[in-house]
């Protein structure tokens, strides 16, 4: 286990949230030699960087209500295909026209995409069809565009190994509790370590808030206020995947109109609902947005319809209040990037939020010319060309993964890029595999408890997708559970840490519990509570093991 | 195909049934799909292991307690004595070696090292029938190099909370080694197919002479012996100390050695299995169910004066949930469920599950109904009943094993 003595070292800048921006500011300030330190509550990308579509935008979606979203995201698209490109799949989209929606529309759409420089050409229905076997046969117009898919847990660890690399420390499982505040400055953090129960403060120039939604409480430890729209999404994981390019309805935005293929699944979504910012951290999902999702899922592809749903997820788009935003732009999607000093008297402390995954890069770089502005630092930008860890130069191609690698070390390199060659494989342990359906080996185990922060079997399955595929962890959480326990030296710790991502993955099986699913749902009580009685292990008062 | 009774489903309920009837002399032939839940059956069968949360001391004292919509409640407290025994010696002549009593549970031990009430237990698997006189003091806990399928550290964790000593000896040979070098085969089946010659479970015997030291009980993950339980004896005579199995994850060698025997058992009677096969449809007449389609035999229904659903629960597909309902996809009989998608389950995944005691709603002969209407010659039995919870309460087999035998003299007294 990787942890940071952070008591004794004074940072240049702070930055608070380990999703996709936080984590992209990170690298970018590492980058610029700046002594970064993150900081994450939770696990990294629990927020909306790990609840989302996992679609690499080009941007097509917004080319007709906001020009600027969408060539912010073609730009960005093009730039994660180089310095990413272990974590993207290049599908290519559609934007389909269904008899239902008016054709007239499919015109509009072509021309704000070519205004805003994304390739969109118009395809015959006979050629998307075929492109395409899993889109709606009834379409009456299609526009193929460069989409993409882009695993975002992959994506944003990268961007913190790299960091890790230039010298940045991360911390996840601290929790901010309070800022350190002195004569209008901000001067620190005071964080609350949820791993052992310490608190600690950490002295930085520079503090960056990059919590997304959880943006508003960080402002106002701060003393400041942000308005946010908390938007909340909705989205279902069928268990197979049924589409090879993300498809898209070609209308203006709405309900559940983008069906994205993910690795071994597919995920249609999303819902769109503004909640109250008390609610942000209940995420159950409702028996009405699953409702809407399935009615208007199977529009883009009636297959879903007799498709297994393995799981619903929701998550909250960080959307700023425009009325509260200084430079007086009217912004709904866009990036926003607050300096308190000039907008509330408050020294050393930014706030960057709004924008969208896709553009985490680009927020980052945002963020971090601020904070270089308050320290003079003048050295330029290079997140746009150099290539994330993973991504180098170098890295094996596909030919050369079939035939020199075992399954499980090429899914490793799929997940981890060239950083799989960190992984143990030398002897045939080592090589086992523990989840069958996404080839994750005991080596990889160990290199994820060891080097990315794996703390629990949640985080094992956000660094590995250990239990995300077709399976849903059935039995590779128990064998996952059982090395941990092992690795960590706490085989109690472990038992209780299955229940709890047994009890994690419940919470998505819940909303769509019928059909396959709920008898998936029975197997895993049969196996977990019949068979083994984990219910009444994790009950148990025993005593500590003594190993 | 005309036939005394069709047993729709192989699994345990319609293994003992078809097995009870046959020995009458009866016609009978079982639809069995091929997989059954013995597939995660460590190898015990449970009459009544929890009531409210507590561990049950006497199975027959507290079926007394349980309410009237329970299965158990329709044969009543009495029958269900006299019907254990019965249980016991068909166990018996099928081969399958157990022990217990319905008169006081024993303890199973779990693959994560938990201790479960139980009724009737492998006599070549660990069984504790006093937690406070244990069987042996010192334990040997043999694991096999690389197979994963049973969690070591929790095992050993929970025999020490029981008050064993336990030391953990990690072994190979050469015959596990091979089945390693393609790590999907390292499966309890797979090693039990092979650890089946002389010279393997030699090579095995002298791995355990060598390293068990001063233990008095030797354990092994039950990988041993898929069709009976000569390759343990065999294990057994070549060994110097007592040697018990312990249960590993699914699939279940166990569970799989006691459908082989009750197979092979009710096949010797005459009886007919038809594998791979599952019941997709039926025609009903009146008050009576007249006959049977299969997947496979479509053109060719299946007759008989009786028929019983065995099909299980949702995880044998002989109940089914779809977005609106749950239901019966044979007959589409009447079910016991709540028709509000969201009473099925509830919110903590170890919390008891409303879905768990769904099933088919039956009259207190165990006969099913259709709209309201019994169909008089149509029972149902295990666990494709409703009004009981395998998981929460341990009653899974001992309900398809009881119910089973309650429906076979049904049968047998309508003539």
């Amino acid at each position: 286990m990787v942890t940071e003595d952070i008591n004794n070292k004074e940072y240049d800048v702070i930055i608070i949230g380990g999703g996709a921006t936080g984590a992209g500011t990170a690298r970018d300030c590492a980058l610029r030699g700046l002594k970064v330190l993150l900081v994450e509550r939770n696990d990294y990308s629990t927020g909306a960087t790990g609840r989302n579509h996992g679609l690499m935008h080009s941007g097509a979606r917004y080319a007709v209500t906001d020009g600027e979203s969408a060539s912010e995201c073609i730009s960005e698209n093009m730039i994660l295909r180089r310095i990413a490109r272990h974590c993207v799949e290049e599908t290519d989209g559609l934007f389909i026209t269904l008899p239902e929606d008016d054709l007239q529309y499919q015109r509009t759409f072509v021309d704000a995409c070519e205004r805003a420089g994304i390739r969109a050409d118009i395809i015959d229905p006979d050629e998307a069809r075929a492109i395409e076997p899993a889109v709606n046969p009834a379409l009456i117009g299609a526009v193929r565009v460069p989409d993409a898919a882009i695993d975002p847990f992959r994506l944003t660890v990268a961007n913190l190994l790299d960091a890790r690399l230039h010298g940045a420390d991360t911390l996840n499982y601290h929790e901010v509790e309070g800022m350190v505040i002195n004569q209008g400055r901000v001067e620190g953090v005071k964080l609350f370590n949820k791993l052992n129960g310490s608190h600690v403060e950490v002295r930085g120039h520079v503090v960056v808030n990059a919590a997304g939604i959880w943006g508003q409480r960080i402002a106002q430890l701060a003393g400041v206020n942000i308005s946010m729209f908390p938007a909340r999404g909705a989205l279902l994981i069928f268990g197979h995947r049924v589409n090879n390019m993300v498809i898209n309805r070609c209308r203006k935005p709405a309900n559940a109109d983008i069906l994205v293929p993910d690795d071994t699944v597919c995920v249609i979504g999303t819902t769109s609902d503004r909640i109250p910012i008390e609610t942000v951290d209940d995420m159950r999902v409702t028996r009405e947005e699953v409702d809407v999702l399935l009615k208007e899922g199977v529009k883009i592809a009636p297959s879903l319809a007799t498709t297994r749903i393995i799981r619903a997820y929701a998550g909250v788009r960080p959307l700023v209040a425009s009325d509260d935003d200084p430079s007086g732009r009217s912004i709904s999607r866009g990036i926003v990037c607050l300096d308190h000093a000039q907008r509330d008297g408050l020294e050393g402390f930014i706030t960057i939020t709004g924008g969208k995954m896709m553009t985490y890069r680009l927020m980052g770089e945002i963020a971090t010319n601020a904070v270089c502005a308050k320290l003079g630092n003048t050295a330029p930008c290079v997140t746009a060309s150099q290539p994330l860890p993973g991504s180098e130069e170098g890295a094996p191609s596909q030919d050369d993964l079939t035939k020199r690698y075992s399954f499980g070390q090429r899914a490793a390199i799929g997940r981890h890029g060239s950083l799989a060659a960190r992984i143990e494989k030398d002897n045939d342990i080592d090589n086992a595999l523990v989840c069958e359906c996404e080839g994750v080996t005991v080596g990889e185990i160990k290199y994820a408890v060891h080097q990315l922060h794996v703390h629990n079997l949640v985080n094992l399955r956000r660094r590995t997708r250990v239990g995300m595929g077709t399976c849903q962890g059935k039995l590779c959480s128990c064998r996952a559970a059982s090395l941990m326990g092992e690795f960590r030296h706490d085989v109690k710790g472990a038992q209780e840490d299955l229940a709890a991502f047994l009890d994690e993955r419940w919470k998505g099986v819940r909303p769509v519990a019928w059909g396959d699913t709920l008898r998936e749902a029975q197997l895993t009580s049969t196996i977990y509570e019949g068979l083994c009685g984990l219910d009444m292990a994790v009950n148990m008062q025993g005593k500590e093991d003594v190993q | 195909m005309r036939m005394d009774t069709v047993i729709m489903g192989g699994g345990l309920s319609g293994l003992a049934c078809g097995i009870a009837l046959a020995k009458r002399g009866k016609r009978v032939a079982i639809v069995a799909s091929g997989q059954s839940t013995l597939l995660f059956n460590g190898g015990s069968m449970e009459m009544l292991g929890y009531v409210d949360g507590k561990a049950v001391t006497s199975p027959l004292e507290a079926i007394a307690t349980l309410p009237q919509s329970h299965p158990y409640s329709k044969i009543g407290a009495e029958r269900i004595a006299a019907l254990s025994e019965r249980v016991k010696l068909l166990f018996n002549d099928s081969g399958v070696n157990m022990t217990g009593t319905a008169n006081a549970n024993h303890w199973r031990i779990t693959p994560m090292g938990v201790a479960k009430p139980a009724w009737l237990t492998l006599n070549d698997h660990l069984r504790i029938d006093d937690l406070n006189n244990l069987p042996a003091k010192r334990l040997a806990l043999m694991c096999i190099r690389g197979y994963f399928d049973q969690p070591n550290s929790m095992m050993a964790m929970g025999l020490r909370n029981l008050g064993f000593e336990v030391k953990v000896i990690e072994f190979t040979t050469d015959d596990i080694s091979a089945l390693r070098r393609s790590p999907s085969e390292m499966r309890a089946t797979n090693l039990a197919k092979r650890l089946v010659s002389h010279s393997a479970l030699q090579r095995i015997a002298d791995q355990i002479n060598s390293l068990a030291g001063d233990a008095d009980m030797v354990l092994l993950p039950s990988v041993f012996g898929q069709s009976d339980d000569s390759d343990f004896q065999s294990l057994q005579s070549k060994v110097n100390k007592p040697l018990r199995l312990i249960a590993t994850l699914p699939p279940a060698v166990a569970g799989m050695r006691i459908q082989t025997q009750l197979r092979h058992y009710f096949r010797m009677l005459g009886g007919t299995y038809l594998m791979g096969d599952s019941a997709v449809s039926g025609t009903i007449e009146g008050d009576q169910l007249t006959s049977i389609t299969t997947a496979k035999m479509n053109d060719m229904p299946l007759r008989a004066d009786n028929f019983v659903l065995a099909t299980g629960s949702f995880v044998s597909r002989g109940l089914r949930a779809d977005y609106e309902r749950i239901y019966e996809p044979v007959l589409d009989l009447d079910v016991d469920a709540d028709a509000d998608r969201e009473q099925w389950t509830r919110f903590g995944v170890l919390e008891p599950q409303a879905y768990m005691r769904y099933g088919v709603a039956t009259d207190e002969q165990f006969r099913c109904r259709k709209q309201g209407k019994t169909i008089n010659n149509l029972y149902a039995i295990g666990s494709v009943l409703s009004g009981h919870d395998a998981v929460k309460m341990g009653d899974g087999t001992g309900v398809s094993l009881l119910t089973a035998l309650a429906v076979n003299d049904l049968i047998i007294a309508k003539k």
